[in-house]
Order: C-alpha cells, then structure tokens, then sequence
C-alpha cells in the first residue's frame, strides 16, 4: 500500500529532533499499550495483522499521531475484526472511568508466563532455498508495482536497479502472508542500491543503500 | 479531561491515554487480559532489555577475535551465547564500521529494531524526519547527530524492510588497550550500534 508510513526521500519533515534524554516513551501508558497489542496477538484476541492495520490508518492521523497511538488504533482495530469487543465498548469504558469508576483488575500468572516466553523465543527465517533465482553479485531490478494492499517493498526502489549483496534465508511473501493465504517461503535479499541510481546527482558524496526485498518484488536485468 | 496521577507529575490526561486506558480496562474486567502480564513486558523491557546488551556484544567482540568473528558469520548464534535473544531480533545482522565504511541502520516503512540487543526504539529513530532523510541524505543527517564523518568514507544504509534486525559494530577507539570489557560497553551507547553516533574518542593515559 502506498502510503504515508512509506516515507523513504520524503521531504519537508524538517530536521531530526531529538529532546533532551531519549527514552523510548514518555508517558505510563505507552509501554503498557505495548504490551496489551502484544498480549492482543499472543492470546489470540485479535484477528488480521498488526503493522498492515496501523498502515490503514487515515494519512492525516498516521502523521498527527505518536507511535504508541498507532500502537493503540492497531490493537483495537484487531480486537474488533475478531469480535472480541464491539464498536462503542470502549467508549462506554472510557465514561465508567470518568466517573470516577476504579480501574479493573485481573490477574493471571500464567499469561504473564506466556508472554515473556514468547517475547524470549525466536523465529528465525528458513535457510536459503536452493532454487534461489538470484545470487550475490549479480544485478537484480526492483519491479515496476503499485500494490493496494500491505507490501514491504519500499516506493523509492521500485523500478531501480541494484547488485545482490546477500540471500537472507527465506520467508513467506508478507504481501500475501499477512492475509492468512497460505504461501510457499522464498528468497529473501539484501540488494545494494547506489545513491545515483535512487536519487540521481545529490551534493553529498556517494553512498549505499541496502534493503532487503523479497524475490517476488525483483526481476533479472 | 481527568487528571491522572503519574509516576512524575500531575497532568491532564490526553484523549489518546483514556482511550488506552479504557482499553485495558475493558479486556481486565473481561478476563482477557492480566495486569501482571502487562507488568511483566513493561519490567522486561525497562529492566532487561536494553542498549546495554548490546554493548555487551560490542565490548566481548573488541577484545576477542574468534567472537567477533562467530558474531559476523553467524549473529543470532553469537548473540545468543551472551544470553541476548528473543522478539525482534529472530534474524540479526552485525554489520561492522571500518577505517573507510560507516554502517547506519533505519527502517523507512515503519520501525523495525533489534529489540533483544537495543531494547525498544527512541523517539527520533520512530519519526518522520529520520525515516525519510536516513535513505537520501545520510550525510547531513549524521552531521545532525554530530558526526561528521571524511569524504572519503562509504556510508551504507541498511533498510530494514524484511525480518533482518542489524546490529552496528563500531570500531573500538584507540588508547583502549588492555580496558576491561565492562569498562569498554561503558563507552558503547545506543546511537553507536545504530549508526548514528561514534564511540567517544578516549585520551592517552599518563603514566
């Protein structure tokens, strides 16, 4: 989807900020929501996925809100398409609390157990396939695509041509997988683009840019 | 708007934090989910999970050679010797600075991030400005950070558009010799294993 959140040589945002002590949140509720969207997945509360969902966001409030509060619209809009809450149940809690109702308590060690078991487990991709299309070293061109639906291959390398510098492993093309369709692993690459070759004469001296692209987005030059 | 009560300061709740709010709630009184659990990733996290870890891997790989080289053919293995691993960081990369290369990583799409070996992103490696401008104008953005790094050093950019993680292993100051290893991670900060800043040059001792 080509949206807001792909924000590769965008300009007009201005100069990297950076206030004072970098903390990865400010506020309490932040690190909480966090982890609710992670218990949201864990505990199958929620149906569809996460960061494709936070990609539908409406572009304006994608931009306005903090990355918690995607966080947050994620989270619910996953538990809504499962059915596990209904449309209004949050307003109707955000009122009860306003009135002064105490905040509900739950306590379950075992979830606690699942989810710090789960966050301490890794899920590494398959090994590299032996039909890999492409190998390091050769040149590989970024297909020409403007998909509606979720995709990790960046706009500004589309139709750009890069050198394969590694093959990753292999993994299920997110297009496709982050739907639920059932789909074979392929190639992953981490393909080396020049700085000309993505942005033409710059006033800085030449740089690389690597990104690591699915095989299904590239095509032999 | 409520006043909530923070660990720091009284302040006037956002929209943004009710609706949060209202959300555990609502999944607490259901049952759905715990407290402690939420607790639990919050202390994870805040406590054990941070830019520390990874200046474990820098400090072990600087003063040994067979590390640094099972850390570079084989990062999830190496990391995971050190007891570092989990979400987030299911496929590492380490990618290493050299006298001519300068590794910086960003994710353009979102902002993936080696959790298990940085913790959770800042703020500034989340925004709009250093997703758009990391790819297309590097150089002016580490001079933004303070690094202003010789003409003829190769900057490369690492994307992180699919499941790879990338660590940064920058170069081991001089006048280091003999540091002990907690002494060495103490010089290694966040941004150094991000790209976006170099480990603080350290003076000659006088003996």
């Amino acid at each position: 989807m080509d949206g807001v959140h792909d924000m590769g040589g965008m300009h007009g945002f201005g100069p990297v900020v950076r206030p004072g002590v970098e903390l990865p949140y400010h506020e309490r509720w932040e690190p909480r929501i966090f982890a609710l969207s992670a218990l949201v997945g864990i505990e199958g509360l929620g149906a569809g996925p996460g960061r494709a969902t936070r990609e539908e966001m409406d572009p304006a409030h994608y931009l306005a809100a903090s990355y918690y509060e995607r966080w947050l619209y994620s989270a619910e809009r996953r538990l809504l398409r499962k059915g596990t809450i209904v449309s209004g149940d949050v307003e109707e809690m955000m009122e009860r609390l306003a009135a002064g109702e105490a905040m509900p308590e739950h306590s379950d060690a075992a979830m606690a157990e699942r989810i710090l078991g789960d966050l301490r487990s890794v899920y590494p991709m398959e090994a590299v396939p032996d039909d890999a299309r492409f190998e390091p070293g050769e040149r590989v061109r970024v297909k020409r695509m403007h998909p509606v639906g979720h995709t990790r291959c960046p706009r500004y390398v589309r139709g750009v041509t890069g050198q394969v510098e590694a093959i990753r492993g292999a993994d299920r093309l997110p297009d496709r997988a982050v739907y639920g369709e059932e789909v074979a692993p392929e190639a992953v690459y981490s393909v080396a683009f020049s700085s000309e070759e993505l942005w033409g004469p710059s006033d800085e001296s030449a740089w690389v840019v690597l990104v690591d692209l699915w095989e299904s987005y590239l095509e032999a030059v | 708007v409520t006043d909530v009560e923070d660990h720091h300061h009284p302040r006037a709740a956002s929209v943004v934090e009710l609706r949060a709010r209202a959300l555990e709630a609502l999944l607490a009184e259901r049952g759905l989910v715990s407290g402690n659990a939420i607790d639990a990733v919050v202390e994870l996290y805040e406590n054990d999970v941070g830019p520390q870890n990874g200046a474990k891997v820098v400090a072990h790989a600087w003063v040994d050679d067979a590390y640094r080289a099972r850390l570079m053919n084989d990062a999830n293995l190496a990391i995971a010797e050190l007891g570092f691993g989990g979400a987030e960081g299911d496929n590492m990369a380490v990618v290493a600075n050299t006298p001519t290369v300068h590794n910086m990583v960003v994710c353009t799409l979102c902002s993936c991030y080696p959790w298990p070996v940085l913790g959770l992103p800042p703020t500034w490696y989340k925004s709009p400005p250093y997703r758009a401008r990391a790819v297309s104008e590097p150089r002016t953005v580490l001079r933004e950070f303070g690094v202003d790094l010789d003409q003829d050093v190769m900057i490369r950019v690492w994307d992180s558009s699919a499941e790879v993680r990338y660590l940064v292993l920058p170069m081991r100051p001089p006048n280091t010799e003999g540091w002990s290893e907690n002494r060495l991670a103490a010089i290694v900060n966040r941004d150094c294993m991000i790209g976006t800043a170099l480990p603080q040059p350290v003076e000659p001792e006088i003996s």
